[in-house]
């Protein structure tokens, strides 16, 4: 049994995969608190479906892009689990998490997260019979990202949070949105990305495991700003 | 009863293993100050992202100092606040996890208790009722520990803290973060009747602190000398300027003293580790027939040790924390305020 937490965005997900079967998947997009509703919405989640801590052979966690907080709280939660139940860790990308939300589409998906003043995490993946990442995360002003996904083609579906926030900059430039139920970020979508991916055995080291931030700290930017000799 | 106890509230990723509140059978520190020291103070969000990375493996190297393992633990501990909200998230994540996964209980503890507690590490011996004088970056206060779980709030500061006051100035006077030490070491080598500056509320008849104006007072000092081209001897500021913070906490600290006719004192706090302060104190407290406690420069850090004692008591009283806990930056000292 895999359980698989995303604490990227405003949504708090968690969910129990077995196999290629979703058991449970408990998501609330109400701005609740992470830190305060995590550990008590998987005990729920555990709990309503019959599933004991001592059946859970594995531990997944959206690792970002995304909020920052929001990375740490899932990380943190996930790592301490897995280390101490002695189980495998497995890391998915947020907006490879997204675009599992339309596996099999037969289009390109466009998984869109806030990076905050215009910006948007970004990247593209194929969703045909197979899953593959076309062009790599990002963070980039919105305007770039909808031209860049314009240029390349083909259907292309955007989800994730910031598909919402730039939903007529997208349309108008044809790109549709993923239905509601499948354009925010899901834990299910994230099982079954961890599930392909320890498949392949692809799990990750809970003792050095950190957030894929994308972008470094502010003050460690404006520091090498005023200090261009010693980069 | 073996506790696992976290501590993040700043730049220190600590976790400490402590047995029926008094032995340490293991405190892990990973300080991240060198860090922070290019940027002239703690930046949040890299102390988050170190604390993200330390907090598994000083956990594991704690219980491996402890020769424990995970299930050896009967409570886990954390620093629920005062300090910054991202660090403290950290922390608090990871003990809310770590005691939900292995279904034992978790206790919250608050950070300036700690602070206070690391004596009870430091002296096997010492008991409540008890004085402290609880002095670092964000805390000037004077508390009576009345008993394990029951402290009253004699006075704090209404401004700055104390060591805040010993940064800032450091930072004017050129010293990079933390400036605190370097004031010490250079007060060390100075007059400290050279400069008159204003003593922090000595006047007023109460336990209460304020360093604003005194901090002020010696800024505006260096100030006027730098735009006057007069040249500054800053070991006579640094050991004038200590000199007046020493004075107002030592004698606001034995009048408390005499106030309550407790017989012990205790240091806590970063400012603890001050030698200016230790040393007036000692004096003072041999001639007033007080016992003065004072931890290890160790102790008096942040640690993952002082929470786990602290817990400790908690834990006694019953005091757990729900699995909704969450960090509180600007935590409150819960005490009740003497009038």
């Amino acid at each position: 049994m895999l359980l698989a937490i995303d604490t990227s965005s405003l949504v708090l997900s968690c969910a129990a995969m077995e196999d290629d079967r979703l058991i449970a998947e408990w998501t609330v997009q109400r701005k609740l608190t992470h830190s305060e509703q995590l550990i008590p919405h998987m005990d729920a989640l555990l709990a309503e479906a019959g599933i004991s801590k001592k059946e859970i052979t594995a531990v997944a966690c959206a690792v970002g892009p995304g909020s920052f907080t929001g990375l740490r709280i899932g990380l943190a939660t996930a790592k301490m689990a897995a280390r101490i139940w002695q189980v495998p860790l497995i890391a998915v990308d947020t907006l490879e998490g997204l675009a599992w939300n339309m596996a099999g589409a037969e289009a390109f998906i466009l998984p869109l997260e806030d990076a905050q003043r215009g910006n948007v995490y970004a990247a593209l993946y194929g969703a045909f019979q197979s899953m593959w990442l076309e062009a790599p995360a990002e963070a980039a002003p919105v305007d770039e990202v909808i031209a860049a996904a314009v240029r390349h083609g083909g259907p292309v579906i955007a989800v994730g949070e910031a598909a919402d926030m730039y939903k007529d900059k997208l349309t108008a430039a044809g790109i549709r949105l993923a239905p509601p139920q499948n354009r925010c970020c899901r834990a299910g979508s994230v099982a079954a990305a961890a599930w392909a991916k320890w498949k392949r055995g692809e799990t990750a080291d809970p003792m050095t495991l950190v957030p894929n931030y994308i972008r470094r700290s502010e003050a460690e930017v404006l520091w090498e700003q005023r200090h261009p000799e010693q980069k | 009863m073996k506790i696992l106890a976290f501590e993040s509230s700043c730049d220190e990723t600590s976790c400490a293993v402590i047995e029926n509140g008094r032995r340490i059978l293991s405190d892990v520190i990973s300080s991240q100050v060198p860090i922070h020291k290019k940027f002239g103070g703690v930046v949040p969000e890299i102390a988050s992202r170190h604390h993200i990375e330390d907090v598994l493996p000083v956990a594991e190297e704690a219980l491996s100092q402890a020769r424990c393992t995970w299930n050896d633990m009967d409570a886990i501990a954390v620093t629920q606040g005062p300090g910054l909200v991202g660090a403290l998230l950290v922390g608090v994540a990871a003990a809310k996890a770590a005691a939900w996964a292995l279904d034992k209980p978790l206790i919250a503890v608050n950070h300036m208790e700690g602070h206070i507690f690391a004596n009870l590490l430091q002296y096997p011996d010492l008991e409540p009722p008890f004085l402290a004088l609880v002095v670092s970056g964000g805390h000037t206060m004077l508390v009576v520990v009345r008993d394990y779980n029951t402290f009253e709030l004699l006075g704090q500061t209404r401004d700055d803290a104390a060591g805040e006051a010993f940064d800032k100035i450091a930072r004017v006077m050129g010293y990079p973060y933390p400036g605190g030490p370097h004031i010490d070491r250079l007060a060390g080598e100075g007059n400290p009747d050279a400069i008159h500056f204003p003593m922090a509320m000595a006047k007023e008849h109460n336990f209460d602190f304020s360093f604003s104006g005194l901090k002020s007072a010696v800024i505006n000092y260096l100030h006027t000398a730098d735009m006057k081209k007069q040249p500054v001897v800053k070991e006579d500021v640094a050991a004038s300027f200590q000199k007046a913070v020493v004075d107002v906490l030592v004698t606001k600290a034995m009048a408390a003293l005499k106030k309550t006719g407790l017989k012990t004192i205790v240091l806590a706090g970063g400012v603890a580790a001050n030698s200016g302060l230790r040393k007036a104190l000692t004096e003072a407290c041999g001639e007033a027939g007080v016992r003065l406690c004072r931890p290890d420069p160790v102790l008096c850090t942040d640690n993952g040790a002082m929470i786990g004692c602290r817990a400790y008591y908690m834990a006694q009283a019953g005091d757990f924390a729900p699995m909704t806990l969450n960090a509180d930056p600007r935590l409150p000292f819960l005490a009740d305020q003497v009038k």
